[in-house]
């Protein structure tokens, strides 16, 4: 049977954020935290392939005690196992560290076949864990998936790639990064919902995933982050004017130009 | 995370359908009805191994409110099924009976109703004339039935009829129909004012021939039954009129910041601000009834004044909170373009049904009566 290992992080839910004029961060005492909206997708890679082929799914979480919620969530929407990582000696790790921190806890986990990260978290928008991650597990990083299949031990894989369209076959165990275009995140059943705070979650602190203090948190990382600002979108009217011709060309070199029409 | 996921799902397989629902007086697409059972809607506080979900009576009233926000006809349906037709199933059945039907209908695969009204026995349930006769192993049914929510779709009723007219209440028995009984027919679909993504519909029993195992509890004990069963059902109508009236609320209030008049939002107008505010109080008095009366559910408290009394609030609040709505949106509030003339419409029938708001102060009256009387 396949092993999955998913990896999640609970985030502020930046879309109905309540942002402190003055620091330009998040209000968090007044914004609720959910599931990072990439991770369910994930979860949802890593389910359909358990219907497909049978696996046993490991939700991992980096995060203080309350990031137990989404792993709460986890084993509602179909989760095994869960494991929360989870140190104050943890606390202010950049991507780099967080990575870090993560591939130790999952080679605790034991022997595994696929690792699976949402693309990029809503709260840092670095995108970096999935691609550190399988630097640090030394294993390949898929990204833009759209079909998977897996074969004894490899996987075909089908993939958009800029222009291309690729269909690639590679040896397991592999990491996938995925989104919201990859797959629609299956809804979790009440009867899983009302029992999934009662499972168990493992703990893992620095004592069992090793290293030093030095290592983690933000002593470790060598991410600093200077400056944060608001910024707003504003929108602005514009009227063109001229030959239907001049106006249609006028309006696609703009599209151009703003990187919405880009072939 | 009951709410939020049921809020999601909702807004993303639901919403779509509301209005479709409502304009061409259909029920749900099929796949997202089977969909609903996956999710052990169709079974929220039924056993997990008949497929349920095992939930209390609180999530059970979140789980209607929040449907209800967004189609209160998918949340009449779903509520009738789970309370008045799978709920008494479970207390009164006998274990072969749930073993039989439970299943089916927790899991979705089957819909069910619960039918009482007649052309001239509504309000006065005793006066039924559908009658059942004993013929050796079964009963001969032969009656109307009028009014039946998820009739047109329904595949399992529990169907009241009297084994003995002159006995009046004391000669009701409560039996477990199937469609495909011969005799059994569904009659027109009615042509309603709101909720017209349920089809509700009359029934006819034509000499139907129904086994004596599928008599739910004593013979003579069927008003009791619906009394109870009843009592159970409130609870999730007034959750469907708080859904319905908090859909109202948000729209309105919403409304109101948005739509300048005299070049201000008109919700900075006391006069539409008062609205907002009467409406807000209602429906969390609402909201608090229902919870109360659900509490005393689950912890096997009397429950009945509780929930005559937030069926009573909550339809009349909902009532009351859709109109204050449609005026604050005022002419774009009368036009089918926008939802609050449907939410009007669909409001109206919570004071109505499952106990007419009249009905329901007989009932809490009652209650104070004897509980003064004793004193």
């Amino acid at each position: 049977m396949l092993s999955i290992v998913v990896c999640i992080k609970q985030v502020p839910d930046t879309q109905n954020a309540v942002f402190d004029p003055r620091s330009g961060s998040i209000d968090r005492t007044g914004t609720d935290n959910i599931m990072n909206p990439d991770d369910l997708h994930a979860i949802e890679t890593a389910l359909s392939i358990k219907d497909s082929y049978g696996a046993m799914i490991t939700a991992v979480t980096m995060g203080p005690p309350q990031a137990a919620d989404v792993l709460n969530e986890a084993y509602a929407l179909g989760a095994d196992s869960c494991v929360l990582v989870s140190d104050q000696r943890f606390a202010g790790s950049d991507s780099l560290v967080t990575s870090k921190i993560l591939s130790r806890a999952i080679d605790l986990l034991g022997a595994f076949d696929i690792v699976i990260t949402g693309c990029d978290a809503i709260d840092g928008n670095t995108a970096h864990v999935g691609y550190q991650l399988s630097e640090f597990l030394g294993i390949p990083l898929i990204t833009q998936i759209h079909k998977l299949e897996i074969q004894s031990d490899h996987a075909v894989i089908e993939r958009l790639y800029g222009h291309e369209y690729q269909k690639i076959k590679v040896l397991l165990p592999l990491l996938l990064a995925v989104n919201k275009h990859t797959n629609r995140v299956r809804f979790p059943r009440l009867a899983d919902i009302k029992t999934c705070t009662d499972k168990n979650i493992t703990i893992m602190t620095m004592n069992d995933i090793g290293g030093t203090e030095r290592e983690y948190g933000a002593a470790g990382s060598p991410t600093v982050v200077f400056e944060t600002r608001l910024f707003s979108h504003k929108r602005a009217r514009e009227v063109f004017t001229g030959s239907l011709n001049d106006k249609v060309d006028l309006l696609i070199h703009k599209l151009k130009k703003h990187n919405i029409l880009r072939y | 995370m009951v709410q939020k996921n049921i809020r999601k799902f909702a807004a993303e397989s639901l919403d779509e359908w509301a209005n479709v629902l409502d304009r061409e007086s259909k029920p749900l697409p099929a796949e997202i009805v089977r969909e609903m059972g996956r999710l052990n809607i169709w079974g929220i506080q039924a056993p997990v191994r008949f497929g349920g979900a095992d939930l209390d009576t609180i999530s059970y009233a979140i789980i209607i409110e929040e449907i209800s926000r967004v189609s209160a006809a998918v949340g009449l349906g779903v509520t009738v099924h789970n309370s008045v037709c799978l709920a008494p199933l479970l207390k009164f059945g006998t274990k072969e009976q749930i073993e039989r039907f439970a299943p089916d209908l927790a899991s979705g695969k089957k819909i069910g109703g619960f039918t009482v009204t007649e052309p001239h026995a509504g309000s006065d349930m005793a006066s039924i004339q559908t009658t059942a006769v004993p013929d050796g192993d079964h009963y001969i049914l032969n009656g109307q039935k009028t009014f039946v929510t998820n009739g047109g779709i329904g595949d399992i009723f529990l169907t009241a009829a009297s084994v003995d007219t002159g006995k009046k209440a004391g000669g009701i028995a409560i039996f477990i129909v199937e469609k495909s009984m011969k005799g059994f027919s569904v009659g027109k679909i009615e042509d309603m004012m709101g909720m017209r993504g349920n089809m509700v519909s009359e029934l006819f029993f034509n000499s139907v021939r129904v086994p004596r195992e599928n008599v739910l509890g004593p013979v003579d004990d069927g008003f009791r039954i619906s009394m109870q069963t009843l009592d159970i059902g409130r609870i999730g109508i007034a959750a469907q009129a708080l859904g319905i009236g908090i859909a109202a609320f948000g729209a309105a209030a919403a409304y109101a910041m948005e739509r300048k008049q005299f070049d201000r939002p008109i919700g900075t107008f006391q006069a539409i601000s008062f609205k907002l505010a009467d409406m807000k109080t209602l429906l969390d008095a609402s909201r608090l009834l229902i919870y109360r009366a659900a509490d005393h559910k689950d912890r096997n408290l009397p429950f009945s004044t509780e929930s005559a009394m937030c069926k009573l609030f909550a339809s009349e609040a909902a009532m009351r909170v859709c109109m204050e709505a449609l005026q604050i949106f005022g002419g774009y509030g009368y036009v089918k373009d926008l939802p609050v003339e449907r939410f009007f419409r669909d409001a109206k029938i919570t004071e109505i049904y499952e106990g007419t708001s009249e009905i329901m102060k007989i009932i809490i009256g009652n209650a104070i009566l004897k509980e003064f009387s004793r004193l």
